[in-house]
């Protein structure tokens, strides 16, 4: 037999049901659980593992709930199961799917899959509407952001407002979860971190482990909690230092697009900027100085230009590989 | 745990039977098909299995009533599946970060059908302001000059673009035959044909500081873009060998390493080719002790640190 006509059965009989069926009840009434003993407690552990990847989670609970000696059994409640009609009008749907089809998130698989359940792919005829959108998709543009194992689970305690436990480089850390935010390619989780009792951003990357999850409505989500238009050099757990960066004339103006009119500090008369920069990340301050090469540095603090000099000496002193075919003049 | 193709189709049949069965009219059968992306034959074969699918004890008033005819579909009976199930956290995810990262865009309405529909979905799904649950940046980019590559793209003209060539590390305007504009792991790039280089190129948006529609037609691209390879490595181009940190495999695939190998402690070789001095000093700069080279010229770095220093006043 069919596994799907099995696992639409099961499904039948559960949303069907009032109270929570026994296992031995299901196997009497879905057809399809054949075999061992063995056999069929393994296929009700994949079926189980099924529904779940599909957003049906079944929990054991009491069949008789007053009666602490009760079997357990599954059922699956009405809000468990249904997802509430978003009462999305056709143009909609379609921005969606367009939406969709335009930035691919974790790349591969048909981007239909999640529009499925809110109804699927609107006909063609049915136009999005959206100047920038549509244009979008008509002119070949398109975006690719990178998944993360941990993304959809992160995503789940941002909605949920549950507490997180994180391994972030070897250390463990509480955190309740804002926001996920991507930036110059990178997905972080922004939050506040019980430990250190401040807002912080941790790089999914850079997470170890897998985040375990405390219950639902754990906190209150600040209304101001948001990254906003956070650059890389404040996407850290550093403690904040300002940091005066000098660019050249021939750079400033893409210097000034990266950090933003409001860090410009001085501009002086031959062209060049200062940019004052909140920096909570060392790392992504020194490679944005660094991406200009010699075109701009570090004036103030000494501490953060002393960073700099020795990290770009380490680079100087390196030595030429010994046999290596050819250094080019 | 990945789906299997038994989860798609129960998750696409989940689907489908409540948007069938809200229809009370019927649905053509290739309407289904279109919306849901499945072929007829699957359908077929999907729906007459749901025939056989009901609760104990499968008496006729405890099945599901499937109906095929003349091309058009009914289904009865489905208080169980009046609704679809509810978005799996990535699909939630998925449709979210799409949807804001496309709204963050320069030149998207911000009241338009988008931002109306990912407001409805959220409200749905209980998440409030689902902008700033996810808050996507796809790249610096000028809405003015974002505005001009779509509208050269969309009606097939020349551009004209004042640009930065990070590389060589000098400021160039180039005319380019523009084919596609995307952003890929948070930059946005334009992918065409250079008059200036003679040849197809990328850019990155945030280095282009105008770009003008001129009136002169653009020839269509030869082939398909493929968002991605940013640098088309050369086979004449040198090679270095690098050794990288954990904190450093990014870089393996940020850009087109021609092998890698894993070492011991976590330590992942890369050959690279590399064609202008500059790209290669700021990949050694920003590196630092994250790679060590094994092989090849790494006198570009060598040379930039030194300039550096002097800035530096430490030469």
């Amino acid at each position: 037999m069919d596994r799907l006509e099995r696992l639409v059965n099961l499904v039948a009989a559960l949303r069907h049901t009032e109270r929570p069926l026994t296992r031995d009840e299901i196997f009497d009434r879905v057809p399809g659980y054949d075999g061992t003993e063995e056999a069929v407690r393994r296929a009700f552990e994949r079926d189980k593992e099924s529904l779940r990847a599909i957003g049906v989670t079944l929990a054991a609970e009491k069949v008789d709930p007053t009666n602490a000696d009760s079997p357990e059994g599954y059922r699956i409640r009405r809000d468990e199961y249904e997802l509430p009609d978003p009462g999305l009008a056709p143009d909609e749907l379609a921005a969606l799917h367009l939406a969709m089809a335009t930035v691919r998130v974790g790349g591969g698989g048909p981007v239909e899959e999640a529009l499925w359940k809110l109804g699927g792919r609107p006909a063609d005829d049915v136009a999005a509407g959206d100047g920038g959108a549509a244009a979008a998709t008509s002119a070949g543009a398109g975006a690719a952001i990178p998944g993360g194992e941990h993304l959809p689970v992160l995503f789940q305690a941002v909605t949920e407002r549950r507490t997180a436990r994180i391994e972030h480089r070897g250390t463990a850390r509480t955190v309740d979860p804002w926001q996920l935010a991507f930036r110059s390619g990178h997905w972080y989780l922004v939050g506040w971190d019980h430990d250190r009792s401040a807002q912080r951003s941790f790089r999914l990357d850079r997470l170890t482990g897998e985040p375990r999850l405390g219950p639902p409505g754990a906190f209150e989500r600040p209304p101001e909690a948001t990254t906003g238009h956070a650059k890389p050099w404040e996407m850290g757990e550093g403690d904040p230092v300002d940091v005066d960066v000098l660019v050249d004339a021939d750079q400033a103006p893409e210097a000034v697009a990266l950090t933003g009119e409001a860090a410009v500090a001085d501009r002086r008369s031959d062209g060049a900027v200062v940019v004052r920069l909140r920096v909570t990340n060392r790392p992504a301050l020194r490679s944005f100085v660094l991406s200009f090469l010699d075109h701009a540095e570090v004036v103030a603090p000494e501490e953060v230009r002393d960073e700099v000099v020795s990290w770009v000496e380490a680079i100087a002193a390196s030595t030429p590989v010994a046999g290596s075919a050819g250094e080019r003049a | 745990m990945p789906r299997g193709k038994a989860d798609d189709r129960l998750n696409r049949l989940l689907a489908i039977v409540p948007w069938v069965a809200s229809h009370e009219e019927g649905v053509a059968v290739e309407e289904v098909c279109e919306r849901f992306g499945v072929s007829r034959e699957q359908l077929i074969a999907d729906l007459e299995l749901l025939f056989l699918c009901g609760v104990h004890p499968f008496t006729p008033d405890t099945m599901i009533e499937v109906e095929i005819e003349d091309d058009r579909v009914w289904v009865q009976l489905t208080d169980w599946f009046a609704r679809p199930v509810r978005l799996t956290p990535t699909e939630a995810l998925t449709l979210v970060a799409s949807s804001s990262a496309l709204l963050a865009t320069p030149g998207t309405d911000p009241e338009g059908p988008l931002a109306r529909g990912l407001a409805k979905v959220a409200a749905a799904l209980g998440l409030g302001d689902a902008e700033d649950l996810v808050d996507v940046e796809l790249g610096e980019a000028d809405a003015g000059v974002l505005a001009a590559l779509r509208e050269a793209i969309s009606r097939a003209r020349r551009v004209r673009i004042d640009h930065y060539s990070y590389g060589r590390d000098q400021r160039v305007v180039r005319e380019v035959d523009p084919h596609a504009v995307y952003s890929q792991e948070g930059r946005w790039y334009l992918a065409g044909h250079c008059h200036h280089a003679g040849g197809e190129r990328m850019f990155r948006l945030d280095r282009i500081r105008a770009a003008e529609v001129l009136d002169e037609p653009a020839d269509p691209p030869p082939a398909p873009v493929v968002p991605g390879a940013v640098y088309v490595p050369g086979p004449d181009d040198p090679v270095i060998v690098l050794d990288l940190a954990p904190e450093a495999h990014w870089v393996a695939e940020a850009y087109p390493a021609e092998r890698t190998h894993p070492r011991a402690g976590g330590v992942l070789r890369v050959w690279l080719r590399w064609s202008e001095r500059p790209w290669l000093a700021r990949l050694l700069l920003r590196l630092g002790p994250e790679a060590t080279v094994v092989e090849g010229d790494a006198s570009p770095a060598r040379e930039a640190a030194e300039r550096i220093l002097a800035r530096y006043g430490r030469r």
